[in-house]
């Protein structure tokens, strides 16, 4: 059986391979070819894009290239989520590789945060994980390491070092000997259909009887609509890392072995494909 | 004045009880006509107070905010003039100085269990504010903290209900000088509202500022409260 490690490195090294595309409108000296990288599904568009923006900026002048930014289908893509999320959210039922446009004008303020320097991709992952550690110790766990160990965490991500950054992660991911398991579980869930972005509200692991809550559990008290089937059939996937895990898995175990590096579960509510 | 930190009792705000002040809030913004509203969410029923005003603020660029002397900080509160206009003054305004218009969104935090306070600003022609012209408008008194880590107090987030681009002021410091304030009136005079007390003290630093009449305001007696 595999051991419960092997999914932490699944987890942290998953790929999707993506084709980039410079959109038609931008103003080129020549011709832009697209350029091929395998996305990390754990990080952040931003944070992974400098030869892709290097790519497209030797074909351009100077004046013609303002602040990068994504947009899939007319969608534009929201950096600040790891790319994992989007792509689950936006393309999983699709052909490979993904094909992303790039921009360099018109940024959409009112659908994207900037992202000027790589300080605001710092500050952003380190929000959620301070956020993600409230809910899960009350702050304590994340309040009482030093500059130092956050500063690892940043630079194990921006890095891609799994060892590095689980050195310190791991700490946030135990709770003490007599409790069972985290306070709340931090998780979001997404539905590319709605206005609102993400669902998240406080869930307990630990049920009052002392049994393990399941992910089943945790849909059916947040987003209902997700588990029961409409017509005996079910319409909609519950995805996370590009799997449906079983809804009968405790949340906790899923908490602690398939959050983001920021420490939340990211949950992808999608049409099931109708093939 | 006795400073609780940790390890004094901390003082949390669940949500219905956040919903109950915000009732309240709103009701006394009604009666003086302040502008704030509660806007409820059409799928899950949870909401935000809303607040849209606009600002007159001076062209001339603030003085030097590392300036620390007591005439310099006069200077500086006099320079950043703000005055609320309302919609037909605002065509008025003469061309030195900039109108813009603010929006403020007071949105339950159920992670830290306090509100938090988002806003957007942009110029009347449309163009939003950048991070670094909401900094630079941080009143002055204020300056040094934000200078001090700028990432953890006002930053660009997505709006948790609508989705678009707010600035926000962090709640995760909120706990400490909330839990000093109430400590006290806490124990002898539990008609505190929360939100009231919370606004008066964040909203400056972003340029919003509560009539002095929202002090007087006295909840209602009711078997609830604990």
């Amino acid at each position: 059986m595999t051991d419960d490690k092997d999914v932490l490195r699944d987890v942290w090294f998953g790929r999707i391979p993506t084709c980039f595309t410079l959109y038609q409108d931008e103003i080129t000296e020549r011709e832009a070819e697209p350029y091929y990288l395998l996305l990390p599904r754990i990080s952040y568009l931003t944070l992974v894009t400098d030869k892709v923006k290097k790519h497209f900026q030797k074909v351009m002048k100077q004046e013609e290239v303002s602040e990068i930014w994504f947009e899939y289908e007319g969608t534009p893509l929201k950096w600040h989520y790891p790319i994992g999320l989007l792509f689950d959210l936006h393309a999983s039922n699709t052909a490979l590789p993904w094909s992303i446009t790039v921009h360099f004008k018109n940024f959409p303020e009112k659908d994207l945060l900037h992202c000027h320097s790589k300080d605001v991709i710092e500050a952003h992952f380190m929000a959620c994980i301070k956020e993600a550690d409230a809910l899960k110790h009350k702050s304590q766990v994340i309040n009482e390491m030093q500059k130092k160990d956050h500063k690892q965490l940043w630079m194990g991500l921006q890095n891609d070092k799994f060892e590095q950054f689980w050195a310190i992660n791991r700490k946030l991911m135990e709770y003490p000997p007599e409790e069972n398991g985290f306070r709340y579980i931090p998780f979001r869930i997404y539905q590319a259909t709605t206005e609102r972005p993400f669902i998240q509200k406080l869930f307990r692991p630990i049920a009052t009887g002392g049994h393990l809550h399941t992910l089943g559990d945790l849909l059916k008290d947040v987003c209902p609509s997700a588990v029961a089937p409409e017509d005996g059939e079910q319409k909609t996937q519950v995805m996370i890392h590009g799997i449906e895990p079983m809804l009968e898995t405790p949340i906790q175990w899923l908490s602690e072995h398939m959050s983001y590096p920021d420490n939340f579960l990211h949950i992808s509510i999608i049409p099931r494909p109708t093939d | 004045v006795a400073c609780s930190m940790a390890g004094e009792e901390d003082f949390f705000l669940e949500e219905k009880r956040f919903k109950q002040h915000c009732e309240e809030f709103v009701k006394h913004s009604q009666q003086i006509g302040d502008g704030w509203e509660w806007r409820t969410s059409k799928d899950l029923g949870d909401g935000y107070l809303s607040k849209t005003h606009f600002q007159v603020r001076n062209r001339h660029i603030p003085p030097d905010p590392k300036e620390k002397n007591n005439d310099n900080v006069e200077q500086t509160l006099l320079a950043h003039v703000e005055e609320s206009l309302d919609d037909s003054q605002v065509a008025g305004v003469c061309a030195a100085e900039e109108v813009i218009r603010y929006e403020y969104h007071v949105l339950y935090s159920s992670s830290y269990q306090v509100p938090v306070l988002y806003f957007r600003a942009c110029f009347l022609d449309g163009r939003p504010l950048t991070l670094e012209e909401i900094w630079r408008s941080v009143h002055a008194c204020y300056q040094d903290r934000l200078q001090e880590g700028p990432w953890e107090t006002i930053t660009q987030q997505e709006h948790p209900i609508l989705g678009q681009p707010f600035f926000v002021l962090h709640p995760c410091r909120t706990n400490e000088f909330i839990s000093a304030v109430l400590a006290g009136p806490q124990k002898h005079n539990r008609h505190t509202n929360y939100i009231i007390l919370w606004l008066s003290t964040v909203g400056p630093v972003v340029g919003l500022n509560l009539p002095l009449s929202y002090a007087k305001v006295a909840p209602e007696q009711n078997s609830n409260t604990d």
